[in-house]
């Protein structure tokens, strides 16, 4: 293609195949002579020797007729100008190539009117833009992950409905059931019955959207409700049971494929930056303006933080440098306080585990209180005991941490790193001690009072059907996470900025307007996210619940950010941040799949409810699957659950990890010797200029 | 080449977006907005060109008002003799090459004219300094204080000065900020 049309067109220049590399040599000297003489070049051209070499640089533009005319940079009369000169030389060409960039062209055409429907479509394009602006992208990489899991939750509710809800109504519906009847053995453990008795007052079905409990525990939105029921027709057929778990299945892969696309491009940067932390100066510099900002005082503001920042960065340099010199004496008082702090702040975790551990307990005792039952409020705390714990401490221990790693003498990067990784252990393990505890008291697991669960294989006294326990518990999480993120921001932000504008007392400007402090919000809504992936097997409505709450998170954000929030002092680079963010992410993922496989696999599932009744697990129903196929699909399947598939898997895969280790370190080396093969290059060139002369 | 928006053509109107990477919405808003800039400028002096909008009346433009890099992008994008008036074409290039849909390469080349402060092609120890000044605000008490200023340029220089000539050109500008993931979101103005 290339050698075609440097014959065809005029061959008075001389075409370097090989792409940027010339083109940055030839680029160079035309900056050179922009700079100060502009107007010459863009108005006339006279043949000047300068001028050839730009020519050079345009016409290699005009070669290569799959770049855009857009990508060159220079004004606009000179791109219609050189427009112009490929019109006129494609009138020169023949019919084939003229019809191939025709066409080129019009694709191109096509494209863009594409991605401007498809920007139509994108959910909040300008509100994010607004944000940006007048805050700047750190602010914004919050809101676009709020984004990032309406849309994953909504993804996943449609899965649901779709594969699980719908078909369950329609068989409902049609009276399709086939429901299989008990087996008779074991009659006690088949009671129940949740479906309320008579007339109820107001306040109990407030009560009952709340906990989920009473009507709300007979509907589609838990466990409980689905029943087994298989249709089959002549050529169609439907498993209840295994849509169940395949959608299940489904929507875990879908989530994880979904934040490892996304997190791969963060990574990749996150990669290159850690290689060099070198780079870390000319990054604050030369890339730190962010041109969106149009606000004047969000301008002081950033100003402000990037003085700080680089302050901070020269800083730190000193006192690593301090650091180094310190004498043995100092770093064992250093170390003996270090450790004696991590000490307390594990004692500070145990307490909260604890506490989240008794209260569950407690909430189930006090539910079943004579005293406790009928009052409205007193019922409503018990049942929310455990989630008002979870909140508490996970309002209390971010606050006495910040204060411990005053003491710790770190520097301030780690600092604030450290601070965050404690804050996410706490969310993640207190969610993990909620339902360790309600593990607990499901299977009877450490008590040595196993009687009540020799019966049925769990423990059938207090939960009649337990995986609509555990989705009642997600379900009031989720509710409760809502309510506080509501409440704080009407009754909390607000007024503090009501009284921060009228009040002019020294204290209270002090104390000024609140925060935006990315991370820890971004922690919440990933906890939430966690929450709901738990609870999503027990209780399929939850991502519809989840989707609402962020799509209404969002707004409220929005609003609290425009009238109540000053950026926060130090300032998250949108960078760093997504890749946190989706690693966080990633590991709340990682958490919730333990329950659910648990469940799956260990667990034997409920009795009286449930698409799994009947089953000693729930993972017998896709054995049970495999088992009515044709004998070679069957066959496929299980060679590849067996050994025989596993271990050659496994040491294949790790074979190519090792390749690519190996490639990557070859590569860092090939980077090393080029850099010291340029600087060569250049003393070698600084030594024959100085001979020359 | 008119300024105004009714007097876009579908043609000119198509060839802009052929040169630009802007999209038709953005173009039709581009040039309601010189427009009003146009009469803006006439009001305010009366020795304009025709279809030119002055520098002083431009750098009003609320997306430029605040930023303090608002005189250097003025003098880049602007092609007439003096770099003291945008005409539409001018203003277009600058809204493409901060749009969001522009390459790396077109946004590198002009943030490194930008930085550029003194024109001769790359980024000296004096260039450094003014744009860290820009940065951090430009008043006495904002500045950093001469110690740091060395020291933050030295380490600057160490880190992306690849031939260790003591200056930042080009290539070595375009591959350390390829390597900055932040540039390309941050290099963007949207009307």
């Amino acid at each position: 293609m290339h050698r075609i049309e440097a014959g065809a067109g005029d061959s008075d220049y001389d075409t370097h195949p090989f792409g940027t590399d010339v083109m940055w040599q030839t680029n160079a000297s035309v900056l050179r002579h922009r700079g100060h003489e502009e107007q010459t070049w863009t108005e006339t051209f006279p043949p000047t020797r300068e001028n050839a070499l730009e020519n050079n640089w345009v016409d290699m533009w005009l070669q290569n007729e799959n770049r855009p005319i857009k990508d060159l940079y220079c004004s606009m009369q000179r791109k219609i100008e050189i427009r112009r000169k490929q019109e006129r030389k494609m009138k020169k060409k023949t019919g084939l190539e003229s019809w191939k960039e025709e066409k080129g062209r019009s694709w191109r055409k096509f494209r863009r009117k594409m991605s401007v429907v498809l920007q139509h479509l994108i959910l909040w394009k300008g509100s994010l833009q607004t944000i940006g602006g007048q805050f700047g992208t750190g602010i914004q990489s919050y809101f676009t992950f709020l984004r990032f899991l309406v849309l994953l939750n909504f993804v996943t509710f449609l899965l649901v409905a779709g594969f699980i809800v719908i078909p369950s109504i329609a068989f409902n519906e049609l009276g399709l059931n086939q429901t299989v009847s008990h087996s008779p053995n074991n009659s006690k453990c088949f009671e129940y019955n949740p479906n309320p008795q008579g007339l109820e007052r107001f306040y109990v079905f407030i009560m009952n959207i709340l906990m989920g409990t009473g009507f709300m525990e007979w509907t589609y939105m838990f466990y409980g409700y689905y029943k087994k029921t298989s249709v089959n027709f002549s050529n169609f057929s439907y498993n209840v049971p295994l849509a169940y778990l395949v959608t299940t299945l489904a929507y875990f892969l879908l989530s994880l494929l979904w934040t490892v696309i996304r997190s791969v491009q963060g990574f990749k940067q996150s990669l290159i930056t850690d290689d060099s932390s070198v780079n870390n100066y000319t990054d604050k510099v030369l890339a730190a303006w962010d041109f969106c900002i149009k606000d004047e005082k969000i301008i002081t503001l950033k100003q402000r933080s990037i003085r700080y920042e680089l302050k901070v960065d020269l800083e730190e340099e000193k006192i690593k440098r301090l650091h180094a010199q310190r004498t043995i004496c100092q770093r064992a008082g250093i170390y003996s306080v270090r450790i004696l702090l991590n000490l307390i702040v594990i004692a500070l975790l145990c307490g909260a585990f604890y506490c989240i551990y008794r209260s569950t307990q407690e909430s189930q005792l006090l539910l079943a209180l004579e005293s406790v039952k009928g009052n409205f409020i007193l019922e409503l705390l018990a049942g929310y005991l455990p989630s008002i714990v979870i909140t508490a401490a996970n309002f209390i221990l971010p606050l006495l941490f910040n204060i411990t790693i005053k003491w710790e003498q770190y520097i301030l990067s780690v600092e604030i790193r450290l601070t965050l990784v404690r804050c996410v252990f706490l969310r993640l393990a207190s969610l993990g001690m909620l339902l360790y505890s309600l593990w607990n008291n499901i299977t009877c697991g450490d008590t040595e009072n196993k009687t009540p669960c020799d019966n049925c294989g769990y423990n059938y006294v207090e939960n009649k059907c337990w995986e609509t326990r555990v989705g009642q518990e997600m379900y009031k999480l989720l509710i409760f996470d809502f309510l506080t993120v509501l409440v704080m921001i009407l009754l909390v932000d607000f007024p503090r900025k009501m009284i921060v504008d009228h009040c002019s007392c020294k204290l209270v400007q002090l104390w000024g307007q609140q925060e935006f402090v990315v991370p820890q919000f971004v922690l919440d809504i990933i906890y939430g996210q966690t929450v709901c992936w738990i609870g999503t097997f027990f209780c399929p409505l939850l991502p519809l619940l989840n989707t609402v709450k962020y799509f209404i998170i969002f707004y409220m954000k929005r609003l609290t950010l425009f009238s109540n929030c000053r950026p926060a002092d130090r300032t998250f680079r949108a960078s760093n941040a997504n890749f946190f963010f989706l690693l966080v992410l990633l590991l709340g993922l990682a958490i919730s799949w333990v329950p659910v496989l648990y469940s799956i696999f260990v667990m034997t599932p409920s009795k009286p409810c449930g698409p799994f009744r009947d089953q000693a697990f729930i993972w017998d129903t896709i054995s049970m699957a495999v088992e009515s196929l044709p004998k070679v699909a069957r066959n496929f399947f299980e060679f590849i659950a067996s050994q025989a598939f596993a271990i050659p898997l496994f040491f294949f895969s790790c074979i190519v990890m090792f390749y690519l280790m190996a490639l990557g370190s070859s590569y860092g080396k090939l980077v090393k010797t080029l850099k010291d093969q340029l600087q060569m290059e250049r003393s070698r060139k600084i030594l024959l200029n100085q001979a020359y002369q | 080449m008119g300024g105004s928006s009714s007097q876009l053509s579908k043609e000119l109107l198509n060839e802009y977006q052929d040169l630009t990477y802007l999209t038709k919405q953005e173009i039709l808003i581009a040039s309601q907005r010189f427009t009003d800039l146009l009469q803006k400028d006439r009001k305010s002096t009366d020795t304009t060109e025709t279809g030119r909008v002055s520098k002083k009346t431009f750098l009003e433009l609320p997306e430029l008002k605040a930023n303090p890099f608002k005189d250097r992008i003025c003098y880049v994008f602007s092609t007439s003799e003096n770099h003291d008036s945008m005409s539409f074409e001018d203003f277009l290039d600058m809204l493409s090459a901060f749009s969001d849909s522009a390459t790396l390469e077109v946004k590198s080349y002009y943030a490194f004219r930008i930085y550029d402060f003194d024109g001769d092609g790359a980024l000296s120890r004096e260039d450094l300094e003014m744009l860290v000044n820009r940065l951090t605000g430009e008043e006495e008490n904002s500045k950093l204080s001469k110690d740091e200023m060395r020291q933050l340029i030295d380490n600057i220089l160490e880190e992306s000065d690849i031939d260790k000539d003591g200056t930042i050109n080009h290539s070595e500008f375009q591959h350390v900020i390829s390597r900055s993931p932040d540039f390309v979101s941050s290099f963007k103005i949207i009307l």
